[in-house]
């Protein structure tokens, strides 16, 4: 076949997550009739009440027999209303910098980021359109009031430069930027985040960007894990990368330097 | 159990249909076999056709298409991507509808035209905007200038009755321009329409091509390819 069909690709993904749904039935039901048995018997382990109360969402299914200690550890983890700028963002400085250019590789740089984007990824995030190990934990936290003034905050600072120590790896990664890979039909990045890589409000800023978040996000949009981006785009454009070539053009993004004004 | 069997199954019916379907759109549409469609004014295409496109929006729509067809629209030289600088919106319209409808065959195009990556009236923003954009870089030609066989092909074979004398194509018929296109573009859309693989070509431009041997094909695509953009010969600015 000349032509790879989308549409079975799409089908055999709809399969999966069929079966993936129906193995999860299975297993809620079992999980169900496991955890009504120890409660009959009187003899829970320890760790079952505790575990059911930090997660919210089983918290009204499950039998709780202990529920009047169950509200007051989520008061204790989610602070009451919004909170002001400056304390919120100490909660935001401990990954990604009080100026945001975090220097943790796998957290990404906020700072430069455009204010609409910053706004709808935090949104996504208290959605649960986009997860991540830590941001779902911390998002809940947020009230959604503070959102804009967060967005506004990251957005005015300056990104700072990245550096790389794989320059062979940095140079195939400009040619996929700048041309794309005509074999696979990859676009160039640079179609919509601008050469320099300073994007715009649909499409986020690159430039400086850590490269270990960078890999990690085309690797959950080439997965599908990630998929709130706006047009499934970047889904179609991963997915016609391989990890190599994914991992040469974030080698690249890291050392662009926004362009002079 | 039994419930989760039947929900089971119950899941799979429609999706084998969907299958089916799928599996259809990407076959070949040989003229002349069931399935070929040239030409169809779907809802959205008159739709989109009674828009008055805005080029400024189009320019950021476009935006999202800039990764392969570059930002002048000057495609890429060897033809992989065509150049799409002063073609007629009625044209650009019909194809992205057409591929966004299935009737085109683009899978490589489809998930960055079809919706939700372009919305309705961006079709004809993207048209407007296109239609008065100028390419800066020079189209890829052929390796040897046959253009001289290649316009006695042209004329004997009355290719211009549809493509105009100049390669301008017909807005209103929605006839495609082919003057300063890519050679390889040329080459390569030749031998989809040849095969069906690309879905929606006029019944007599498969005729014609079922005449044309490889150095026929060869001559004409480098004539079209060297011959100057349209908009260029005359001093009038050229209408949509």
């Amino acid at each position: 076949m000349k032509y790879k069909n989308k549409y079975i690709r799409n089908f055999n993904g709809l399969l999966m997550s069929a079966m993936a749904a129906l193995v999860g039935m299975l297993f809620v039901s079992a999980s169900i009739h496991a955890e009504s048995m120890p409660a009959s018997g009187a003899a829970a382990t320890p760790e079952t009440p505790a575990a059911v109360a930090a997660t919210p969402e089983t918290a009204p299914v499950a039998p709780a027999p202990e529920a009047s200690a169950a509200p007051a550890p989520e008061v204790a983890a989610a602070p009451s209303g919004p909170q002001p700028l400056e304390e919120r963002l100490q909660l935001c400085a401990g990954c990604h910098n009080p100026d945001g250019n975090s220097v943790i590789p796998e957290n990404p740089k906020l700072a430069g980021l455009n204010v609409k984007y910053l706004n709808r990824q935090l949104k996504d995030f208290k959605s649960g359109d986009r997860t991540s190990p830590i941001m779902s934990s911390i998002i809940p936290m947020v009230d959604e009031s503070e959102f804009k003034a967060l967005a506004q905050y990251f957005s005015e600072q300056k990104r700072s430069d990245g550096a790389t120590d794989k320059p062979d790896l940095a140079a195939q990664g400009k040619q996929i930027f700048d041309e794309g890979i005509i074999g696979s039909a990859v676009p160039a990045c640079s179609g919509c985040h601008n050469e320099d890589g300073s994007g715009t409000d649909k499409y986020p800023r690159l430039n400086g960007q850590n490269s270990v978040y960078v890999v990690n996000q085309l690797t959950n949009f080439k997965s599908g894990e990630r998929k709130n981006d706006p047009k499934a785009v970047m889904q179609t454009v991963a997915k016609r990368m391989t990890e190599q070539e994914i991992a040469a053009v974030a080698e690249y993004v890291t050392t662009l330097k926004e362009a002079q004004q | 159990m039994k419930t989760i069997l039947s929900m089971c199954v119950a899941l799979l019916l429609p999706l084998q249909a969907t299958v089916a379907q799928a599996e259809d759109a990407y076959t070949p549409k040989v003229y002349g076999k069931k399935g070929y469609v040239w030409d169809e004014m779907t809802p959205e295409r008159v739709e989109v056709l009674k828009m008055t496109g805005d080029p400024v929006k189009g320019k950021e729509a476009f935006r999202g298409c800039r990764g392969c067809h570059k930002a002048d629209a000057a495609g890429v030289r060897e033809g992989v991507y065509p150049r799409l600088s002063g073609q007629h919106a009625s044209v650009l319209i019909k194809q992205i509808t057409e591929i966004r409808a299935g009737i085109r065959l683009n899978p490589k195009m489809l998930p960055f035209v079809e919706d939700p990556a372009i919305a309705v009236d961006e079709i004809a923003d993207i048209a407007a905007y296109l239609n008065s954009v100028e390419s800066l870089r020079e189209n890829g030609k052929g390796p040897d200038d046959m253009s001289a066989r290649g316009k006695k092909l042209y004329t004997d074979n009355k290719c211009f009755t549809c493509h105009g004398k100049n390669g301008e194509g017909d807005a209103a018929k929605a006839f495609p321009v082919l003057a300063a296109q890519h050679y390889g573009y040329l080459m390569r859309e030749m031998k989809l329409i040849e095969t069906g693989a690309r879905g929606n070509s006029h019944p007599d431009m498969v005729k014609a091509i079922a005449k044309f041997s490889q150095s026929d094909r060869e001559a004409v695509s480098d004539y079209l390819s060297r011959l100057p953009d349209y908009r260029t010969l005359n001093a009038v600015p050229a209408t949509k």
